[in-house]
C-alpha cells in the first residue's frame, strides 16, 4: 500500500466581505462558506479528481491546500506533517514539494519574460544551481514536456495555448514538486491539444511518481485521468469513490445529474431514469441564504419524489459522508 | 437534400493584416457552404479554424482590415436570392505573386457604407445571431426585457410598445426562464450565465429570423446548464424549425443538433456532409482530421490499451504561413507513400466521396 501524501480533515475556508465604511451598521458580518468542511486524502502516485459546478469551491480547496489561502479551520497534513499553521517563512520550502498548475494560462506566465527566464527563475528560487546546471535542467524539462528548444527565446504571447500549458507544467516540474494541484489544466484548450496534455500528465505521473489533485469541470477528462473522483456541491464533498463507480454507479442524486448531463450520453441513451432525475429544479444556491439540512435538497429530484421528507431539511440531520462500499462514500439520506 | 437553399457561401475569403508580423492572417480562406431551409448545419473545428469569422462575415460584422476580400454570400429572402457581398470586387484589388497575396487594397469606408445598405433589413431581422459570451453581448445598462422589446419593435410588425412587451414576456417564458414577468425587469448582472444565454436566445428568436447563427452557444457554461441549453435548442428546433447554423468546437453538441456538418480546419472546410455520415463512428471513409478529432474526444472507448488518448500531434495550423499542399499534411497520420508528394505540394479540392458527402483529401481520389 502506498503512503498517503496529503490528508485534509474537515477543512473550512470562509470568505468575509471586506469591511467598508458602513459595515458596522450591518447587523452581522456576512461570510461566504466557499469550502465548508471537507475531508479527503490523496495517496502517492494517485490522482484524485475534483468535480462540481463553478462556484462550488473546487479552486478554493486547491488554493487552501497550497496555503495560498489561509484556512478558516481544519487540518492539512502533507507528507506526515501538519502544515495548517506553518509560518509564512517556511512556506517557500514547502512549496518546493507542492505546486499548482493555474487555470488561466495568460495570467500565470509573466508577459514580459521570455520562456527561458520564466523557467530559470523558478529553478533558482528553489535550488542553488550554476548557470550551466540550470540550462541543463531546462533542457531536461523541455524534453519531459515535449516542447521545442527554439521556444525558449519566445515570449508567452507568441506561444499557442498548448505550448503555454506545457511551459506551465515545466515550471511546476522544475521545482521538483511531488504533489501537483492542477486547476482546470485542460480547459480553454482544443480537443486535440487537450488530449496531448492529458497524455503528458499521465506520462509524468508514471515517470516521476507524482500525485495530482485534478480540479476540472470536464467530467469526461476527470473520469479518465483520475483514480478517485470527489464530487463537490456548494463547499462540501457529496460523494467520493473510484472513478468508474462514480461515473457509472453514482449514489448521490447530484452526481447522477452531473454525469447524465453529458450531452453525448443523452443522445445515445436518453434513458427514462436520466430524464426523471433531470427534471430537477432550477437555480443556483444562494450563499447568503443557506438552506438548512442537505444543501442539494432544493434541486433534488429524490427529495421531491419522496414527498419532501423533513429529514433532508432538518439542520440537525445534515447528511454526512458514510461508507457504502470499497472506498466509496456518499452524503445522502436516500442514496440511489 | 432537395430542399430550397437558404444560404449559400461560395469561396469566402476574410483576411486580417497583422501589423507586427507584416503578413496576412488568412482566417477564412475559401469557405463554401450551403444551408437548406429548415436544416441545422453544424460547423465544427478547433480554435482559429475560422468558424466564428465565417459567421461574422455573413452578418457583415467583421471589423479590422482588410476583412472580407472575396467570395459570394447568397441569402434567399422572400424567395429571391440576394448576394450580401454584391460589388465587393469593385472595392478590393488584390496583388498576387507566386500564389501568395502580397497586398490587398480595399476601400473600407465606401465598402462599409455599401455593406450597411446590403445588410439593411437582413441583419437581426432575417439573420439573427447568438454570441459566445451572453453576459458581454447583452447591454449591461438596460434590463433584459427592454432589450428584447427593442428588438421586437425594430424588427417585427409589432409597433406598439405594450404588445411588444407582452411578446417579449411570451418569449422569455418560451425559453423557460421562470417567473418571466419578474425577470423582465432584471439587468444582465442579476441573471446567471445560463439565464443570460436563454435571454439571448429569446431576443434572437423574437424577431422570427429565417436564419439563426449560434456561435458557441454553450461554451463557458456549467455542464448541467450546458445540457439544458442544448435541450432548449433541440426543442426550439423541433417547434419552430428555424434554419440554424450552429458553431461549436464540441462535437457532442454538434452531433446532437445538426442535420449536416461542416468540419473546418485552417480556414477552409475539409469535410462536409450529412451529420450521420461525417460523425459516424467506425471506419467509414472520412477526412483524417475528422477521424482524429473524433478519436481525441475523452471517453472510455477512445482510450488506448495503455490508457492514453489519441492526441493529434503538433499544433493547430497558424493561418499566416499556410503550406502549399494540404493544410493538415503536417499532422496527418494517414499519408501513404503513394500520395505523399501530392499531399505536400498540391492542395486537394473539396470533392464528393459519397452522395452529398464531400472531403478535401487525396486519399479518396487518385
Amino acid at each position: 500500500m502506498s503512503k498517503t501524501i496529503l490528508e485534509v480533515i474537515d477543512l473550512k475556508k470562509h470568505f468575509t466581505h471586506r469591511k467598508g465604511l458602513f459595515s458596522s451598521f450591518r447587523e452581522k458580518q456576512q461570510s461566504i462558506p466557499a469550502v465548508d468542511g471537507t475531508s479527503f486524502y490523496l495517496k502517492e502516485n494517485e490522482t484524485v479528481g475534483l468535480v462540481g459546478e463553478s462556484g462550488c469551491g473546487k479552486t478554493t480547496i486547491g488554493r487552501t491546500i497550497l496555503r495560498l489561502e489561509k484556512p478558516t479551520s481544519g487540518t492539512i497534513i502533507f507528507d506526515g506533517k501538519d502544515i495548517t499553521a506553518v509560518p509564512t517563512e517556511e512556506l517557500r520550502t514547502l512549496r518546493g514539494q507542492m505546486q499548482m498548475i493555474f487555470q488561466d494560462l495568460d495570467a500565470a506566465l509573466n508577459p514580459k519574460m521570455r520562456i527561458r527566464a520564466i523557467l530559470r527563475e523558478a529553478i533558482r528560487v528553489h535550488h542553488d544551481l550554476s548557470d550551466a546546471e540550470t540550462d541543463k535542467r531546462i533542457a531536461e524539462l523541455l524534453e519531459q514536456v515535449n516542447l521545442k528548444k527554439s521556444k525558449l527565446s519566445n515570449f508567452p504571447h507568441e506561444l499557442s495555448g498548448g505550448e503555454k500549458r506545457r511551459v506551465g507544467i515545466a515550471r511546476v516540474l522544475s521545482v521538483g514538486a511531488k504533489l501537483i494541484v492542477a486547476d482546470e489544466p485542460t480547459s480553454a484548450l482544443d480537443v486535440s491539444i487537450q488530449a496531448q496534455v492529458v497524455n503528458l500528465l499521465r506520462d509524468l505521473q508514471k515517470q516521476l511518481g507524482l500525485s495530482y489533485l485534478f480540479i476540472s469541470h470536464d467530467l469526461r477528462v476527470v473520469e479518465l485521468i483520475s483514480h478517485k473522483v470527489a464530487v463537490m456541491y456548494l463547499g462540501k464533498i457529496v460523494e467520493i469513490g473510484l472513478a468508474g463507480r462514480i461515473a457509472n454507479k453514482a449514489s448521490h442524486p447530484y452526481t447522477h445529474i452531473l454525469w447524465s448531463s453529458l450531452v453525448e450520453k443523452q443522445s445515445i441513451e436518453s434513458s427514462e431514469k436520466a430524464k426523471s432525475v433531470h427534471a430537477g429544479r432550477w437555480g443556483v444556491f444562494d450563499f447568503e441564504r443557506p438552506v438548512a439540512g442537505c444543501r442539494f435538497a432544493p434541486r433534488c429530484p429524490v427529495y421531491e419524489s419522496k414527498g419532501k421528507p423533513s429529514v433532508c431539511t432538518n439542520p440537525a440531520t445534515e447528511p454526512q459522508l458514510v461508507s457504502i462500499g470499497t472506498s466509496h462514500r456518499v452524503a445522502c439520506h436516500f442514496p440511489l | 437534400m432537395s430542399a430550397e437553399t437558404l444560404l449559400r457561401i461560395e469561396d469566402l475569403r476574410t483576411y486580417f493584416h497583422s501589423q507586427s508580423k507584416q503578413a496576412f492572417v488568412r482566417s477564412v480562406d475559401g469557405v463554401s457552404l450551403r444551408i437548406a431551409k429548415g436544416e441545422t448545419l453544424g460547423v465544427v473545428g478547433e480554435s482559429g479554424s475560422g468558424k466564428s469569422i465565417t459567421a461574422l462575415s455573413v452578418m457583415g460584422l467583421v471589423s479590422g482590415g482588410p476583412g472580407v476580400i472575396g467570395g459570394e454570400i447568397d441569402f434567399t429572402s422572400n424567395g429571391t436570392p440576394k448576394n450580401l457581398l454584391q460589388d465587393l470586387d469593385s472595392f478590393v484589388t488584390v496583388a498576387m505573386q507566386d500564389n501568395r497575396i502580397m497586398s490587398v487594397r480595399k476601400d473600407v469606408v465606401r465598402w462599409e457604407q455599401r455593406c450597411e445598405d446590403l445588410m439593411k433589413g437582413i441583419r437581426g431581422k432575417e439573420i439573427a445571431m447568438i454570441f459566445q459570451n451572453p453576459k458581454s453581448s447583452l447591454n449591461p445598462f438596460e434590463t433584459v426585457g427592454a432589450q428584447i422589446t427593442e428588438a421586437i419593435l425594430l424588427h417585427t410588425e409589432i409597433k406598439k410598445e405594450r404588445e411588444a412587451k407582452e411578446r417579449a414576456i411570451q418569449w422569455l417564458n418560451r425559453v423557460k426562464i421562470d417567473t418571466p414577468r419578474l425577470r423582465f425587469d432584471n439587468h444582465p448582472y442579476g441573471l446567471s450565465g445560463g439565464m443570460c444565454q436563454r435571454a439571448m436566445i429569446a431576443m434572437a428568436l423574437a424577431c422570427e429570423p429565417n436564419l439563426l447563427i449560434a456561435d458557441e452557444p454553450t461554451t463557458g457554461l456549467d455542464a448541467t446548464i450546458q445540457s439544458k441549453i442544448v435541450d432548449l435548442l433541440a426543442e426550439l428546433k423541433f417547434e419552430l424549425g428555424t434554419t440554424t447554423m450552429l458553431i461549436s468546437h464540441d462535437i457532442s453538441i454538434i452531433s446532437r443538433l445538426s442535420d449536416s456538418v461542416a468540419v473546418m480546419y485552417g480556414g477552409t472546410v475539409v469535410e462536409y456532409g450529412p451529420s450521420r455520415d461525417v460523425l459516424a463512428v467506425g471506419d467509414r471513409a472520412k477526412h483524417p482530421y475528422t477521424a482524429a478529432l473524433l478519436a481525441s474526444i475523452p471517453s472510455r472507448e477512445n482510450l488506448s490499451e495503455k490508457g492514453y488518448l489519441h492526441a493529434i500531434e503538433g499544433d493547430v495550423l497558424d493561418t499566416i504561413n499556410i503550406p502549399l499542399g494540404c493544410r493538415f499534411f503536417a499532422r496527418c497520420n494517414r499519408v501513404t507513400d503513394a500520395i505523399r508528394e501530392k499531399c505536400e505540394r498540391h492542395e486537394p479540392d473539396l470533392r464528393e466521396i459519397a452522395t452529398g458527402h464531400t472531403a478535401r483529401c487525396w486519399l479518396y481520389f487518385e
